[in-house]
């Protein structure tokens, strides 16, 4: 089975754009969060389409690595970005954004 | 499959309770692998349920089970009227730019070769895996593991607690 490779770059884009508009609507910060991972994913599958580009094995299997390593990173900000998560909550007893606001000017 | 993984999406955006939303990304993950795997990736495919929905996805809903963020108390008012807020229209009208500009690129793009037939093994043989993955790109693979070092570190250092008067 083809998969034509506009479609899921534009899977990709819609992906994105939903990960942006709910990292800049939400207040929650879990759901920011999971914005983020979204936009992420978005970008693995961007990687995935254009890796699927190539003539040969060797080529097309960059596409993949990228996003494994995307995949990795992903993972490691989603640790730290819990436990930054956790600090706050433990500071302010809300996890609402807008109560972040000591750096305001 | 990407209806599912848009679903998905919006779900994670629109839900009130965030239980919800790790729901609707585990849906989003899901729909995302098995395009993968259609598309003939499958070590990602594999790599994208155990990590993501296996590691990632758990990690958060601890932390929502242990900060109790999941109860359903009344909606805060700024989010009820989230969609009419002055700066929510600038967010929407942020998204819906960037996505409008990228399909604009992508239907302009030369008529794109199909991706091929999939062979069954899938398009990643071990052979040329491993040949990308420790030969040509071995320096980011190590620089992923010190990362992850650098990530446990960093999460343990953050999230202890000072004791007063501890040793």
């Amino acid at each position: 089975m083809t998969v034509p490779s506009s479609h899921l770059l534009l899977l990709a884009a819609a992906l994105f754009a939903i990960g942006i508009g709910g990292f800049l609507l939400r207040r929650n910060v879990i759901v920011v969060l999971m914005s983020i991972e979204l936009m992420l994913a978005a970008v693995n599958v961007n990687l995935v389409a254009f890796g699927a580009f190539h003539n040969n094995d060797a080529g097309r299997v960059i596409g993949q690595v990228f996003a494994l390593f995307v995949l990795t990173i992903a993972a490691a900000e989603v640790g730290v970005g819990l436990a930054i998560v956790l600090l706050i909550y433990r500071n302010m007893h809300s996890a609402d954004l807008d109560d972040v606001d000591s750096l305001k000017g | 499959m990407a209806a599912g993984a848009v679903a998905g999406a919006l779900g994670v955006v629109l839900s009130r309770n965030p239980i919800a939303s790790v729901l609707a990304l585990l849906l989003c993950f899901f729909a995302l692998a098995t395009i993968y795997l259609v598309a003939g990736f499958q070590l990602l495919a594999a790599a994208q349920i155990l990590v993501y929905a296996g590691a990632v996805l758990v990690l958060f809903l601890f932390v929502i089970m242990l900060l109790n963020l999941g109860h359903m108390g009344p909606l805060p008012k700024l989010d009820r009227e989230m969609f009419v807020h002055r700066r929510s229209a600038l967010a929407i009208g942020v998204a819906t730019a960037i996505f409008a500009a990228s399909a604009i690129a992508i239907t302009a793009l030369p008529e794109p070769k199909p991706v091929s037939a999939v062979p069954e093994h899938g398009f990643d043989t071990p052979v040329s895996l491993a040949q990308s993955l420790f030969g040509t790109y071995a320096l980011p693979f190590e620089g992923t593991s010190l990362l992850l070092l650098a990530t446990a570190v960093a999460v343990v250092v953050l999230a202890k607690r000072t004791r007063k008067g501890a040793a």
